[in-house]
C-alpha cells in the first residue's frame, strides 16, 4: 500500500471486506462519473450543434466546444473500459490529495520505501472493525444533501438567520453531534453573528426573511 | 535598483495600521484553515473571496497575502501531531515530523516547521522582487501561439504528468474546460450553453466552483467516511514551539537546501509544492544515509522536516512572482489568487504592473510583513493553533458549510448560483470517492478561455494555418519539455506497474 491511492490489480481484485463473492458491478460503481463525463459531453454536442452563431470570425465560437467534446468523449470512453478491465475495489487508504498526484512519482522523487508506507499505515488503522455494504455511508450524505436543497428552498421565505441556523444544526446532527438542544443555541448563535458581522459591518445583503418581517 | 525603491513604496503603503490589521486577520485565518486537516490555503482564499468583496482592493489582497502564506504554515501541523497532513504538499513533512513528536520533540518539529516556512518564503518572495521585471519583460515577447502553448503546458502538467491517473486527470480538465465555456463568447458575442437564462450570459461565477469543488465537496466527501474512519490520536503539546541553537545549525542548511528545491517550482505548473517536497525530503534521506544520521527514521530527523517544509513555502513564494508577472497560476490556490484579481477587474501579467503597479508592489510588501506576523503567531503559540484540532467535526463542517453557502449568495444574491453550488459540490464529492484530482478543473476554468481566446486569435492571424502554434523557438521548446516530460511519467507508471506484478 502506498501513501496514495494504490489501485488493485485485476488478478488481485478480492474484496476486503463482504463477501468474497464480487458481481458484475462490484468496484465498477465510478461508472457514475463515466455517465456525468458523457452527460456534459452530450449537452455541450447539441449546445454546439443548435448554438445561435453571432458575426463571422473565422475560428467562431463552436471551434473550442467541439475540441472540449473531443477531449470529453474520449476520456469518457477511455474511462469506461479501464473500469471494466480494473475494477476498483473500494479501498480503505487515505488519500490526501485526491489521486492530484502520481503515488509512483512521488516515491521515486523522495526515494520512499517501506518505512515510510509503513509509517503511514500504522498510525489510524485502516481496517475499520464493521463492514458495510457501501464504501459511501449514503445516509449521511443524503441528510446532507438534503439540508442543503431545502436551505435553498428556504433561504429567501424564512431570511437568513433561521435557515442558516437550521443548515447548520442538521448538519452537526447528521454528522454525529449528540447534544441536539445544545445545538439550536449554537447554530442560532452561529448563523446571528455571521447576520451581524456580514450584513450589519460590511454591507453584505442577507435575506431577512420573517423575522425581518416582523421586527 | 528600481525595485527597491518600488518595494519601499510597496511598504509605506502596506505599513498604515489599517492595513497591518488586514495582514494579520489573514494570517489569522490562514494558519487556522491550514491546521484543520482537509482545508488547504486554496480552500481559505475560495472562502474569503466573496466576503473580501466589500473591501477595496488592495485591503482585500494583503489580506490575501496572509490567508496565503497562512494556510501553508499551518498545514503541517496536523501532520506533526496527527499523522494526517492538512493538505497534500504537507505529506512529505509529515514522515520525519510526526516521528519526531512520537518522540516527544514537538514542540522542536513545530518551530523546525514555522522558522522553515518562514525562510523559504522570505527568500522566494526576495528573489521574486528582484526577478520580476524580468519575468516581465519576457512576458511581453509572448504572443498568441506562446500563451496557447502556455496553457496546454500548464494544462497537461496538471492533468496528466503529476496526476495518479492520466485518464482521470484528462477527464477533470475536461469538466473544467465543459464548466468554462458557459456564457457569452467574448470575441463573438454568441451566447453558449446558457439554456436561454440571462443570468448565465456572464458564465458560471468562479466562486461557485472553487466554493463548490473544495469547500462543499469536501464536506460531502467528509459526511460520506465520518462514521466510518477511525479517529487520529493527537500527540498534545503544552506551551510555545522551541528550538534550541545547536538544532537551528542543524536544520539552516536542509532549510536552504529546501529552498533551492521549492524556488524554480513555483515557475512549473506542476500542481504546486508536492513535487518539490518529495524532491527535497529523498534528498535528506539519501544524505543521512551517507553520514549514519540514527535518528533519520527512527526518532525522526530535523533536518528531514525542515527541507520539505521550506521547500512548499519557496513554491508559493515564486508562484506568486508567476501569476503577478506572466498571470500563469501553477497550482489551484495559485488559479483561485488570478481569479481573485478577475473578479476586481484586474488581469495579472505583464500589464499588471504597469496599470496597478502601487497594487502589485503594495502586495509584494504586505507578502514579507505576512511572512513576519505569522512566524511571530505561530512560534510562541504553536499549542494554542493545536487546539484547533480538538474543535469537534461537525461544529467544523456545519460552519464550512453555511459558510459555503453565505459566501456565494452574498456575491450574486441569485437562488441560481446556490442551485449550481449544490451540482458542483455533488460533482467534487463524486471526483473525491473517485480519487479525480481537483486541480485540473480549477486551472481549466481559469485557463480556459485564456486558451481559446489565444488560440482562436493565432488561427485568426494565420488564417488558418495550424502551423503558427509551432512557429517559434518558444512555442517548439514548451512542447518538446512538455512531450519528454509525458514520455517520461509513462516510463514511471510502466516501470512501476510491472513491479507491482512482480
Amino acid at each position: 500500500m502506498s501513501i496514495t491511492q494504490q489501485e488493485s490489480g485485476a488478478g488481485s481484485s478480492v474484496e476486503p471486506h463482504g463477501k468474497p463473492r464480487a458481481r458484475f458491478g462490484t468496484g465498477r460503481s465510478e461508472f457514475v462519473v463515466v455517465a456525468v463525463l458523457y452527460a456534459v459531453a452530450i449537452f455541450l454536442t447539441i449546445g454546439t450543434a443548435t448554438m445561435n452563431v453571432q458575426g463571422k470570425s473565422a475560428p467562431g465560437p463552436q471551434f473550442f466546444p467541439i475540441l472540449v467534446c473531443i477531449v470529453l468523449y474520449l476520456a469518457a470512453t477511455l474511462l469506461a473500459i479501464h473500469i471494466l478491465r480494473t475494477p476498483n475495489v473500494p479501498d480503505n487508504t487515505i488519500h490526501p490529495g485526491h489521486g492530484q498526484f502520481s503515488a509512483d512519482m512521488l516515491h521515486d522523487l523522495g526515494h520512499l520505501g517501506k518505512e515510510e508506507d509503513a509509517a503511514y499505515e500504522d498510525a489510524p488503522s485502516p481496517t475499520p472493525g464493521k463492514t458495510w455494504k457501501t464504501y459511501s455511508d449514503w445516509r449521511t450524505v443524503g441528510l446532507l444533501v438534503g439540508g442543503v436543497v431545502a436551505f435553498v428552498l428556504l433561504l429567501e421565505p424564512l431570511g437568513w438567520i433561521i435557515s442558516a441556523a437550521a443548515l447548520f444544526w442538521l448538519v452537526a446532527y447528521a454528522l454525529g453531534s449528540r447534544r441536539p438542544v445544545f445545538d439550536i443555541g449554537v447554530a442560532l448563535l452561529f448563523s446571528s453573528i455571521i447576520q451581524l458581522a456580514f450584513g450589519a459591518a460590511l454591507g453584505l445583503s442577507l435575506p431577512s426573511g420573517l423575522v425581518g418581517g416582523i421586527l | 535598483m528600481e525595485q527597491l525603491e518600488l518595494l519601499m513604496g510597496g511598504f509605506a503603503s502596506a505599513l498604515t495600521p489599517i492595513n497591518l490589521l488586514w495582514v494579520l486577520i489573514g494570517a489569522l485565518l490562514g494558519t487556522a484553515v491550514g491546521v484543520v486537516p482537509g482545508l488547504g490555503s486554496a480552500m481559505a482564499v475560495a472562502l474569503l473571496l466573496p466576503v473580501t468583496f466589500s473591501l477595496e482592493p488592495t485591503a482585500a489582497f494583503i489580506m490575501f497575502a496572509g490567508v496565503y502564506f497562512g494556510g501553508l504554515f499551518g498545514d503541517s501541523t496536523s501532520g506533526i501531531l496527527l499523522n494526517t497532513p492538512g493538505h497534500s504538499s504537507a505529506i512529505a513533512s509529515t514522515f520525519e515530523g510526526h516521528r519526531m513528536a512520537k518522540s516527544g520533540q514537538a514542540a522542536k518539529a513545530l518551530a523546525t516547521c514555522a522558522i522553515g516556512a518562514f525562510i523559504g518564503g522570505l527568500i522566494a518572495t526576495t528573489l521574486v522582487v528582484f526577478f520580476a521585471p524580468t519575468l516581465v519583460k519576457m512576458a511581453t515577447v509572448f504572443g498568441p501561439a506562446e500563451y496557447f502553448a502556455l496553457a496546454v503546458f500548464a494544462f497537461l502538467a496538471i492533468s496528466a504528468v503529476v496526476s495518479e491517473s492520466v485518464i482521470r486527470g484528462v477527464a477533470a480538465l475536461g469538466i473544467g474546460l465543459a464548466l468554462a465555456l458557459v456564457g457569452i463568447d467574448g470575441p463573438s458575442g454568441t451566447a453558449r450553453f446558457t439554456l436561454g437564462t440571462p443570468q448565465l450570459f456572464d458564465g458560471i461565477s468562479v466562486i461557485v466552483i472553487t466554493v463548490g469543488l473544495l469547500a462543499l465537496g469536501e464536506v460531502f466527501h467528509i459526511a460520506s467516511r465520518i462514521h466510518r474512519d477511525p479517529v487520529a490520536t493527537r500527540i498534545h503539546t503544552k506551551g510555545g514551539a522551541r528550538l534550541g541553537l545547536a538544532d537551528f545549525r542543524k536544520a539552516l542548511p536542509a532549510w536552504l537546501r529546501g529552498t533551492a528545491f521549492g524556488v524554480p517550482f513555483g515557475l512549473i505548473p506542476a500542481g504546486g509544492a508536492e513535487v518539490p517536497t518529495f524532491l527535497a525530503y529523498g534528498t535528506e534521506k539519501q544524505l543521512a544515509k551517507r553520514r549514519n544520521d540514527p535518528e533519520f527514521g527512527t526518532t525522526g530527523s530535523i533536518r528531514g522536516l525542515a527541507a520539505p517544509e521550506a521547500a512548499a513555502n519557496a513554491t508559493a513564494g515564486t508562484a506568486m512572482g508567476a501569476l503577478l508577472a506572466l498571470g500563469l497560476p501553477v497550482s489551484a490556490t495559485a488559479a483561485i489568487m488570478l481569479a481573485a484579481f478577475q473578479q476586481y477587474g484586474m488581469q495579472p501579467g505583464p500589464l499588471l504592473f504597469e496599470r496597478s503597479g502601487d497594487l502589485v508592489w503594495t502586495l509584494l510588501a504586505s507578502l514579507f510583513i505576512g511572512l513576519v506576523i505569522l512566524v511571530m503567531i505561530n512560534i510562541p503559540f504553536a499549542s494554542v493553533w493545536a487546539k484547533l484540532l480538538s474543535i469537534p467535526k461537525h461544529y467544523l463542517y456545519a460552519g464550512i458549510t453555511v459558510f459555503s453557502m453565505l459566501g456565494v449568495y452574498a456575491v450574486s444574491s441569485a437562488i441560481l448560483d446556490l442551485w449550481l453550488l449544490i451540482a458542483i459540490g455533488l460533482i467534487g464529492f463524486l471526483m473525491r470517492r473517485y480519487n479525480i484530482p481537483l486541480a485540473p478543473v480549477l486551472i481549466a476554468v481559469i485557463l480556459g478561455p485564456m486558451a481559446e481566446t489565444e488560440l482562436r486569435r493565432a488561427l485568426a492571424v494565420s488564417e488558418g494555418d495550424l502551423g503558427i502554434l509551432v512557429d517559434s523557438p518558444i512555442t517548439i521548446t514548451l512542447y518538446l519539455v512538455l512531450a519528454a516530460a509525458l514520455a517520461l511519467s509513462a516510463v514511471q507508471h510502466l516501470r512501476h506497474r510491472a513491479t507491482r506484478k512482480a
